[in-house]
């Protein structure tokens, strides 16, 4: 066996899958706070890099404040998508939700395509594609760099989740009856955790697409992201970093090594059997609360 | 041959006078997709159209006959497809083209028996160049077996005429285009003794990390790309990660300017299958820009008509107004689809004012020729490698005889 290669393949898998892991993390915010498995979330990191790319292309700013101020101009839309069209859906039976949330990843995906054209965008962050090498394993640093920012995004929820407002939401997590009871305003809760996963979602869209490009593929990763936060726990912020890891290194060496076997397409059968025996065996996820409450 | 596109305007424009306006239109039905998997390059080709209808129509039509192109998406959807069809027909369409395999595919057997001529150029059934078996069908430019095949014949030369012991790594998106030219590859790998390598990887072809680890450690000495659009890009920083110099790097035709531009300095280097003439002082392309958006009347923005897939879309729709061209010399009365069939089935080393290579259509072959070029980008422009040519062609040939009697069956 080649170790050399293995590690290679389960180190890469894992710096992607901590790209997976920010994006599951907005789902898991948006679950925690309203229940809703939000099924835009791929078409919010396709148009937080397509904010991105607006903001530093047509107004002519600097990547580095054209992040910022993506991040928050997502922060409004968020909160715009939760006031106006999902606040609306409130009492009504899950599936109109979810039904509401597709209808918003197809219209995001529709008026992207109709702004900025089917073809491909690039997102460059300045960082070299020249190869590197830890040891002999050679390592992407465009990856590497997001799964750094992936680990500092999840830091900074676990800090905030310690702040008053930060306890508030996690009280709205817990019981929004009772929060609303002890005074608590849920909507403005939940509207804070779309923002707050509208902007993590911008931060994700940007370093994929810097690794792929920008384009209306990008919404895609909806199905990876939405398997790692179903495996990691829908309510678990801690699951969605270790199932992305998990998921990333089981794809990538699973792949790595049946594809040229079997002639190609074993990577999605990884994501595909993963999300179906999680759902089989344990539904709450590795991490998730057992007795989660659907509202 | 290069000023017959020219000679062809120039006689629609000096000859029809009052007979235009008595001559019916002909109309084109491109279902395409506009919205989905191809729309990295619809656009283009429909910009493209549009164009040159307006520019041969401003001088008098072909051969008096104006010509107008009807567009309608299908989001790549072979149900779609099939509804765009079936309206575009009852709307007294003659020529039909879909720019999408599963579209095609689903298109194809209506097109073959109401007797409609389907276009079909580059994408869909390969086998469809058998003109015997698939009459209608006219996909004029080379198969994606072509493709491989001109591209490993490319590699022989480049390898001192021989490809015994060259390690050629195919890396394709695991999807029937990409498995579509590796039965050629096998004939040819067997013939030549050479040593070839397939990888695949996932769709959309944005995450191609642990392929180009195994590409790496097979160590080619080219590698053979099949991927669309945006997936170049990616290849082509992948290949940089792996320390794999580009200039190994030979990609199928859908790789364009754009793809180039964002592979930020990249890209130098990379070599492409060419179907057609990227250089913007083509003739056709200036006088369009000159004659249509000098007067403002453009399908698009004019920068558009820089793009790989605009200069494609030109030389599809200009073969077949030549093919129109032909039929109406022919005919007496109002065109049919089986005019334009015969119109196409007689075109002789027609290039397209030096856009392609010079093609012949006969009845039993309709796919021109199938030859290719090799392009590589030199850090500015494409910088022609070979001229025009076609390899293995008995291969390329017995292959698509092979799927094209289990059509028949």
């Amino acid at each position: 066996m080649d170790w050399i290669l293995f590690l290679e393949l389960a180190a890469n898998g894992a710096v992607t899958g901590l790209l997976y892991a920010m994006v599951a993390i907005s789902i898991v915010l948006i679950f925690k706070s309203s229940a809703v498995p939000n099924l835009a979330q791929g078409a919010l990191v396709m148009v937080g890099a397509y904010a991105v790319l607006a903001f530093s292309d047509w107004l002519g700013l600097p990547m580095w404040l054209a992040i910022p101020a993506a991040m928050v101009f997502m922060f409004g839309l968020g909160i715009g998508i939760e006031r106006h069209a999902l606040r609306r859906l409130a009492g009504q039976p899950i599936i109109m939700i979810l039904m509401m949330t597709l209808g918003l990843d197809i219209f995001l995906r529709g008026i992207t395509l109709a702004a900025f054209g089917g073809s491909a965008r690039r997102m460059d962050l300045g960082i070299s594609d020249d190869p590197l090498f830890v040891g002999q394993i050679l390592m992407s640093r465009v990856h590497l760099t997001g799964a750094a920012v992936a680990l500092m995004v999840f830091a900074a929820l676990v800090l905030f989740f310690r702040t008053r407002r930060g306890i508030r939401l996690r009280a709205i997590s817990n019981d929004y009856v009772a929060s609303w009871s002890v005074g608590i305003g849920v909507e403005q809760g939940v509207a804070l955790s779309w923002a707050l996963a509208a902007v993590i979602s911008t931060i994700a869209g940007v370093f994929w697409g810097a690794v792929q490009g920008v384009d209306q593929s990008l919404s895609l990763l909806l199905l990876k992201s939405l398997t790692v936060a179903v495996l990691g726990g829908l309510d678990s912020l801690p699951g969605a970093i270790v199932a992305g890891i998990l998921l990333g290194v089981l794809e990538s060496v699973v792949s790595g090594y049946l594809d040229p076997l079997v002639g190609g397409g074993s990577r999605e059968l990884v994501v595909a059997v993963t999300l179906i025996l999680t759902v089989l065996i344990r539904p709450h996820g590795l991490f998730g609360d057992r007795s989660v409450e659907r509202i | 041959m290069k000023i017959k596109l020219l000679s062809l305007c120039a006689v629609a424009a000096c000859s029809l006078g009052t007979i235009a306006q008595s001559q019916e239109t002909v109309k084109f039905g491109l279902c395409y997709d506009l919205s989905r998997s191809y729309s990295f390059a619809t656009p283009s080709f429909v910009q493209a159209a549009e164009d040159l209808a307006t520019l041969v129509n401003d001088k008098g039509g072909i051969e008096g006959h104006k010509v107008e192109f009807l567009v309608q998406d299908t989001a790549n959807e072979p149900q779609r497809g099939i509804e765009c069809y079936e309206s575009y027909k009852r709307e007294g369409v003659l020529i039909f083209d879909t720019m999408s395999t599963p579209v095609s595919q689903a298109v194809l057997p209506r097109a073959m028996r109401d007797g409609n001529v389907m276009m079909q150029p580059l994408v869909g059934r390969g086998d469809a160049i058998v003109g015997d078996v698939f009459d209608w069908i006219f996909p004029v430019g080379p198969t994606y077996w072509g493709q491989a095949a001109n591209a490993m014949d490319y590699i022989k030369q480049q390898s001192g005429g021989s490809l015994e012991d060259t390690k050629v790594a195919f890396v394709f998106m695991d999807h029937p285009f990409g498995y579509e030219p590796q039965p050629v590859l096998e004939e040819i790998t067997k013939r030549e003794n050479a040593d070839i390598r397939f990888f695949p990887f996932p769709l959309p072809g944005v995450d191609q990390s642990s392929v180009w680890s195994q590409v790496r450690r097979y160590g080619p000495d080219w590698v053979l790309f099949w991927g669309i659009s945006n997936m170049h890009v990616v290849a082509a920083r992948e290949m940089r990660r792996n320390g794999i110099p580009m200039e190994k790097y030979i990609g199928v035709n859908w790789v364009s300017k754009t793809d180039i531009e964002n592979m930020g300095g990249l890209g130098k280097g990379l070599k492409r299958s060419s179907v057609v003439d990227s250089d913007l002082e083509n003739p056709l392309r200036q006088e369009i820009v000159d004659k249509v958006y000098g007067a403002g009347k453009g399908a698009g923005d004019v920068a558009g008509t820089e793009n790989s897939y605009y200069m494609v879309g030109l030389a599809l729709y200009s073969i077949a107004f030549e093919a129109i061209r032909i039929a109406a010399e022919q005919t007496d009365g109002p065109l049919t689809a089986e005019a334009i069939k015969a119109g196409y089935e007689s075109i002789r080393d027609f290039d397209n004012a030096g856009l392609t290579a010079a093609v012949t259509v006969t009845p039993e072959d309709h796919g021109g020729g199938g030859k290719t070029r090799i392009e590589s980008w030199d850090g500015e422009t494409w910088v022609q490698e070979t001229d025009w040519f076609s390899a293995y062609d008995d291969i390329v040939w017995s292959i698509a005889r092979d799927a094209a009697s289990k059509y028949e069956d």
